[in-house]
């Protein structure tokens, strides 16, 4: 019931036709300006022409072939998608409001809000990187958009980046990660976890983990939709709609790269090499520790490199908290970092500004210790990022 | 604010300045509504999506796919117009009951008047 001295603001509004962004900070803002808010996972506008400059010869020419293909009215953005949704275009109605693709200004914008401290930067345009059959033009694009974030948003008070690089092309990759390691800005490497095959434990790839490691630079596994019909390692071909593909892929995908890269006693051979899973929610982590704990029992002679059981190892990875479950009650947040012991491994993530982004109201809805929901704003984040406040 | 039959009223805007497709976010104390003109019909609803908070006053207004026994299990296109769609993660609601499609929850609706020619929302 209102009370007659409640006062009253009466403010003409517009239908918001982008996804509305931050405006739960608003709701929170003085309860958050304690707490160093660092942001894992941030997207700009990574689209492919602003890779054209730094791409010569031939594969400058494949550049402008495909800034020449006008897809869905939307020339320019058009590696995601023409991979990603076409074949459910339409299944959800056009329900979601359009992606809004964020300039270097929104990011300012958001930034200077002054609650978001440190926004982490990921690749969007090249997350499919992972499922581009020649391994050259991958490489390419990878070092291209590589060259051009650090351009254009190292030196920018509070944005680090992440490095993107294609696993198809491990030298490639090594050597992308030794040019960039110097750049203090450049806090991670990015490899995609979807098209990667074999999966990511394979001794193929632990050239890419030893220079990481040596560059002290933390790897983080970026998830996508699975959305290539037969894509390794989920085939989504056979669901009807993006809501099965979406809710799925993600997590599933991530799921099997974890435990190829920790089967594969990746992190024996690599001790001081860190890993994060982004964008596959977090309820899953205490299920993958355990279910691989019960196999173990059983098959740990198929894995002589492990000193321990797959938990132990998978409990020192990081977690982005995208796209955050909301669980029934205030206080099941709290019970499952318990699960999987993750009160200094939980990093809170939004996916600002993609269509499924989480509002910082997502994680302030459920009851948390300050410390812990201080280490999960923010804390843990510099610990696995390494940079310096 | 006036009160009548223990119920208050607050005025939010005149007639001639609140159009047919206008809305209004309007915050009573703590609390957020979100007003709309739909055809000259006035509905308002609880201003916060109970999902992330995000402003309903935002959100798009458009139909449905529904599927049930009235529609022998087929899909079909309803509600054309009054469903508000949350303009963060695209819940949607039935500005006429507040009713959220597809979940056992209902946000609070409220009452709108025309009042000495102000349009007028009963709290």
């Amino acid at each position: 019931m209102a009370n007659s001295k409640d006062s009253i603001d009466v403010k003409r509004v517009e239908a918001a036709f982008n996804p509305v962004q931050d405006q739960d900070l608003d709701i929170y803002g003085e309860e958050l300006k304690k707490y160093t808010i660092v942001d894992v996972d941030v997207h700009v506008d990574d689209t492919l022409q602003n890779m054209l400059p730094y791409m010569d010869g031939h594969f400058g020419k494949r550049l402008e072939a495909v800034l020449a293909a006008d897809f869905m009215g939307e020339p320019h953005n058009s590696l995601r998608n023409m991979i990603a949704h076409v074949s459910w275009l339409g299944a959800a109605y056009d329900k979601h409001p359009r992606a809004k693709l964020a300039t270097k200004e929104d990011l300012l914008e958001r930034m200077e809000y002054g609650i978001i401290d440190y926004s982490i930067l990921f690749p969007s345009e090249l997350l499919p990187i992972g499922y581009l059959p020649d391994p050259k033009w991958a490489a390419a694009l990878a070092s291209a958009y590589n060259e051009y974030m650090v351009d254009a948003y190292s030196n920018v008070a509070g944005v680090k980046l992440a490095i993107v690089v294609s696993p198809k092309s491990v030298e490639h990759a090594v050597s992308e990660i030794e040019k960039h390691a110097s750049n203090d800005d450049v806090v991670t490497v990015s490899i995609p976890d979807v098209g990667v095959n074999p999966p990511l434990g394979d001794e193929k790839y632990w050239p890419i983990y030893e220079a990481a490691e040596a560059c002290n630079l933390p790897v983080s596994l970026h998830g996508i939709e699975a959305l290539i019909h037969d894509n390794y390692p989920l085939r989504v071909s056979h669901f009807p709609t993006l809501m099965q593909v979406h809710s799925m892929g993600f997590p599933f995908t991530s799921m099997l790269q974890v435990m190829s890269v920790v089967c594969e006693g990746v992190p024996v051979r690599y001790p001081n090499l860190k890993f994060c899973v982004m964008e596959a929610g977090i309820t899953w982590v205490p299920f993958i520790m355990h279910r691989l704990d019960t196999a173990y029992r059983q098959y740990r002679t198929e894995l002589p490199a492990l000193e321990a059981q797959p938990s132990e190892y998978i409990s020192k990875w990081y977690w982005g908290t995208h796209e955050l479950e909301k669980l029934p009650k205030k206080g099941d947040l709290s019970k499952l970092l318990d699960l999987y012991q993750g009160h200094n491994t939980t990093m809170w993530a939004s996916d600002w500004p993609h269509l499924e982004r989480d509002l910082i109201a997502g994680l302030m809805y459920y009851d948390l210790d300050d410390d812990v929901r201080a280490k999960i704003l923010g804390k843990n984040a510099i610990d696995f990022y390494g940079f310096t406040t | 604010m006036k009160e009548r039959n223990g119920k208050r009223r607050v005025a939010v805007a005149p007639v001639d300045e609140f159009p047919p497709g206008a809305r209004l976010e309007i915050k009573v104390g703590n609390r957020s509504i979100a007003v709309f003109n739909v055809k000259g019909e006035y509905f308002a609803i609880f201003g916060l999506c109970p999902h992330q908070s995000a402003p309903l006053s935002r959100g798009r207004l458009q139909g449905t796919v529904v599927c049930n026994e009235h529609t022998n299990w087929e899909k079909e296109w309803a509600h054309d117009g009054e469903v508000l769609v949350c303009p963060g993660h695209a819940m949607e609601f039935d500005l006429r009951t507040g009713k959220a499609f597809g979940y056992g929850m209902k946000l609070r609706t409220y009452d709108v008047i025309v009042e000495d020619d102000w349009v007028t929302v009963i709290l």
